[in-house]
């Protein structure tokens, strides 16, 4: 299949609305999951960002959350379907135990992006686009600016407080 | 180029960065976040590399130890487990 930079960065927009999602619906940015994350969470306020989205950032860091899901849900689906992508949630579902992480934000954001993955190979796009999707998808949160995105992520944790 | 080079080239491209930003941020908690995307991206490059089932076992536990080891540093810089 031809290379196509449009299909990864719609990949891209497609793995960060549903880890983002999936992670404020379990309430990441409300507190830190593991002591380390609040850590992360207070340092990333003291140099101008904002505490919950930063709590986000802790635990993204600390344990397998929606995002790790997305991302080996899409290795699941590029190297064997459905079942493999079923299979990256059952291994998320142990590395949350191994990571302490009482959540079950990265299991369900696995399920549901393995299914999201596959719908999108029906029509036309690759696995691998969403592999590389998901990468893009976590730079622009952890990669970039850890105090816009940390600011951002607590105004869309704002929006789910209501 | 095929779509499978071009994202293992976006991969290679984005983990080398993230490694330049590793080294030189200067506070360690800070560093963490810098860390979990090189792991998102070599786990991704693993099974683009390997197109097997069992490539998928490889890239999470690949990124399920980076994790715990993040979890682990960051937790002992905080000054070690409360509740959990």
């Amino acid at each position: 299949m031809p290379a196509d930079p449009l299909h990864i960065l719609i990949a891209a927009l497609v793995c960060w609305l549903n880890f983002v999602t999936i992670d404020l619906l379990f309430k990441l940015p409300e507190r830190g999951g593991v002591s380390g994350a609040e850590e992360i969470g207070r340092h990333i306020e003291k140099a101008g960002g904002a505490l919950h989205g930063g709590y986000m950032m802790g635990n993204i860091v600390s344990s397998p959350d929606a995002s790790a899901g997305t991302l080996l849900a899409s290795c699941g689906v590029y190297a064997a379907g459905i079942p493999g992508g079923l299979m990256a949630a059952l291994l998320v579902y142990i590395g949350n135990r191994i990571c302490h992480d009482p959540g079950y934000a990265g299991t369900i954001g696995c399920i549901s992006a393995t299914f999201i993955v596959y719908g999108f190979t029906l029509i036309g796009f690759s696995a691998a686009d969403f592999i590389v999707g998901m990468v893009i998808a976590i730079l622009t949160i952890q990669g970039i600016s850890h105090v816009y995105a940390s600011r951002l992520l607590s105004t869309l944790w704002g929006w789910r407080e209501g | 180029m095929n779509g499978t080079e071009l994202a293992l080239s976006v991969c290679g491209i984005i983990a080398l960065y993230a490694t330049i930003r590793v080294m030189l941020e200067k506070d360690t908690m800070k560093k963490l976040p810098f860390l979990n995307v090189i792991s998102f991206a070599i786990s991704g490059s693993i099974v683009l590399l390997v197109p097997h089932p069992l490539a998928i076992v490889a890239a999470a536990a690949y990124f399920v130890g980076s994790t715990l080891e993040s979890n682990a540093i960051a937790s002992t810089y905080s000054g070690g487990p409360r509740n959990e």
